[in-house]
């Protein structure tokens, strides 16, 4: 259903585009279910400043939001993860970063979920790979001395997303950074080879995964931070998670920023790379850049310079990047180089 | 009227002798045929599509869709590939389709279990014990159950089904009576064979109890009531006469229920769990059909560059097609048969 009506606003558009210039330019996001929340507030306000245009934004998941901005469907495909070189090399395409994200790990233990447990990368592993089947392993209570009689003897039941998802791949990256097995198995993608787990569970979209974690108690989740409201109102808990340094840290401005902080100034010019598992005491270990993927050559000049407008407008700090629309979703902003950067390979966009 | 005049004018009067000439039979067969033909050209050719499309991944995949269970479309940041048979794969990739295969017919076949006897007591109600004034609205109750989307009870499913099963269900059923076969062991979060089951009897029941009913219909009331007045009870005469004058009636209809159950989606991939890599070892555990992953992988499928990914998913779709088919066709087979005794 997704991809019909993909294919009709496409169709849609090209009808418009060539019946008349006069119309709205008509431009088509979609992917990634964590930048969902932030496109809606963008473009609902965008579009009251420049009626010339018009953004649909739907939430379909990473590997949808790439594979439609490789085939022209959608002019911006949204997704938490960069393009691989296989991937490139079929085509070449932009990964242009809008904001910095985070991900946080959530749980449903009945009593326990205002307590912020220590979760670890090989803990986590572990649980997602059926080495650790119950609340109270030893290995989970060695991370949580303060609580752990409190910790149940109950089947952990570990939740992944079924969809192609960039929040998969930034957990699996963490999971292969801070555990040689896991990335020696199913290391990390968009979509993974999940190891048998008899209790897992699958979900699709963030949406998804807030309502069957919220559902089912003893479970375990990935969850995108712009969800981190929902799944705060749905009672769920969240992790504090070991990092690089081995503190044990929950994701906040100032933990996301500090991660932000020791690894932007790697970025290429590509601004293809991973911020998983920061060095430094403070950082978060699962942030990341969210990007656009957009197509460097657009099918035509109108549709490119409104394309190039808009996403000038996002990454600045007075427009999309302004603490009024960041907060909402607990986004944090890019930091004024890789502005500079994004502004580069924006301005290489052509019609 | 003044139209019914006009066309009794002269018009209609000369053209009715050219209709008579090339004979409304000829005109009708030819009308009918065509439909009739390109249907049939129709499936051929999505076979033969599918068929053209699946190919490299037929190869590359070999006997392993069947019998292996991992279903992995290869490391999608590495740079390695693999290849096999002369066909390129991103490295690690692995196409076993076993899992879905077991989670299409297990899902299919519990819900059967549910669906048929249900089924049958409620057509054979509705043929003998329904008051005949109340039938007409029990036949639209059934009737508007088999017009409801899908979706809408998949929807029920995750809103309802799911956290009553595991919430409530589950976690007492294996606790409670886990010592019987396929009920004991983790109790799991309600997405799963059980939800999943239920969604497709309750989905296949309207057109089982409508087909039931009319097979019953059928044949002549006087088996029931010839065996009525040679002194059985109706239970003795439903069961011991007319039941098994009209099995063969009964067993296509379970089998076209069961070919639509197969390739049933939406509803059972928002409550099926999405199973991976794993078996289910009770009804509570997460399933995985054929129909389901095909949607649920196909965005990560569209990641591939060497595109085998998504031709593994036309080569399961191939599979289900091949299935569906089958069954549908042994249903139909069997209803002729059954048709044919029916005039003897």
């Amino acid at each position: 259903m997704r991809k019909i009506s993909a294919a009709a606003l496409a169709l849609a558009f090209v009808l418009t585009s060539a019946g008349s210039a006069l119309a709205a330019t008509k431009m088509l996001e979609t992917g990634s279910s964590l930048v969902y929340p932030l496109m809606n507030l963008w473009v609902a306000t965008y579009q009251k400043k420049n009626p010339s245009v018009e953004i649909t934004t739907q939430s379909t998941g990473s590997g949808t939001g790439i594979a439609q901005a490789v085939s022209g469907v959608a002019q911006i495909g949204a997704s938490d993860a960069y393009m691989s070189n296989g991937q490139l090399a079929q085509g070449k395409m932009l990964n242009i970063p809008l904001a910095i994200s985070a991900q946080q790990i959530n749980y449903n233990i009945p009593g326990l979920n205002n307590a912020h447990l220590n979760l670890s990368g090989p803990v986590l592993a572990g649980i997602y790979s059926g080495k650790i089947t119950m609340w109270d392993n030893a290995q989970i209570k060695a991370l949580n001395r303060s609580i752990a009689s409190k910790l149940p003897h109950q089947t952990i039941i570990p939740i992944h997303r079924t969809d192609g998802s960039g929040d998969t791949f930034i957990f699996s990256q963490y999971l292969s950074f801070s555990t040689p097995s896991w990335k020696n198995g199913p290391g990390y993608g968009t979509s993974i080879s999940w190891p048998a787990v008899a209790t897992a569970v699958g979900a699709n979209g963030n949406p998804g995964m807030v309502q069957t974690c919220q559902n089912t108690r003893y479970s375990i989740a990935y969850i995108g931070v712009s969800f981190l409201n929902q799944t705060n109102k749905a009672g769920l808990g969240f992790a504090a998670l070991k990092n690089r340094a081995g503190r044990f840290v929950l994701p906040t401005a100032s933990t996301i920023s500090s991660a932000a902080g020791t690894l932007v100034g790697k970025t290429p010019n590509d601004e293809r790379i991973s911020l998983i598992f920061a060095p430094g005491a403070n950082s978060y270990p699962i942030i990341n850049y969210e990007y656009a993927i957009v197509n460097p050559k657009q099918a035509n000049g109108q549709v490119a310079n409104e394309l190039k407008k808009f996403l000038n407008w996002a990454v600045d700090r007075n427009g999309g990047n302004s603490a009024h629309f960041l907060n909402a979703v607990r986004f944090i902003p890019l930091p004024a180089s890789i502005v500079e950067k994004s502004r580069k390979q924006i301005a290489s966009i052509k019609g | 009227m003044d139209s019914n005049l006009g066309y009794a004018g002269g018009a209609p009067k000369a053209r009715l002798p050219l209709l008579q000439r090339i004979g409304t039979q000829r005109v009708v067969r030819f009308l009918f045929g065509s439909a009739a033909t390109i249907s049939t050209l129709v499936i051929v050719l999505m076979l033969v599509f599918l068929g053209i499309y699946a190919f490299p991944a037929i190869r590359f995949n070999g006997l392993g869709i069947l019998t292996q269970s991992v279903w992995n479309i290869g490391d999608q940041y590495g740079s390695g590939h693999v290849v096999r048979a002369g066909i390129t794969a991103m490295q690690g990739a692995q196409f076993g389709g076993l899992v879905f295969v077991f989670g299409t017919v297990v899902t299919a076949f519990v819900a059967m279990l549910f669906a048929v006897p249900l089924s049958l007591l409620v057509a054979v109600a509705l043929v003998y014990r329904v008051p005949p004034r109340l039938r007409p609205l029990v036949n639209a109750v059934v009737e508007l159950m088999a017009g409801v989307p899908s979706v809408v009870y998949g929807l029920w499913g995750i809103v309802v089904l799911v956290p009553f099963i595991g919430q409530r269900l589950g976690p007492w059923t294996t606790e409670h009576l886990g010592f019987l076969p396929f009920l004991g062991g983790p109790a799991g979060s309600g997405n799963g064979l059980l939800a999943s089951s239920v969604l497709l009897s309750l989905m296949a029941m309207p057109f089982m109890v409508a087909t039931i009913r009319d097979v019953i219909l059928a044949q002549e009331k006087s088996i029931f009531e010839a065996s009525m007045a040679l002194g059985s009870t109706s239970w003795q005469a439903v069961t011991k006469a007319v039941m098994p004058s009209v099995t063969n009636g009964i067993f296509a209809a379970v089998l076209v229920a069961l070919g639509r159950a197969l390739g049933e989606t939406m509803a059972v991939l928002m409550v099926c769990g999405g199973a991976v890599g794993i078996f289910a070892q009770n009804i509570f555990q997460s399933v995985n059909t054929i129909a389901a992953v095909i949607v649920s992988q196909l965005e990560s499928a569209l990641t591939d560059p060497t595109g085998l990914a998504q031709k593994s998913l036309a080569e399961l779709a191939l599979m289900l097609f091949v299935i569906t088919l089958f069954v549908n066709i042994v249903a139909r087979l069997i209803l002729h048969g059954a048709d044919r005794s029916g005039e003897a």
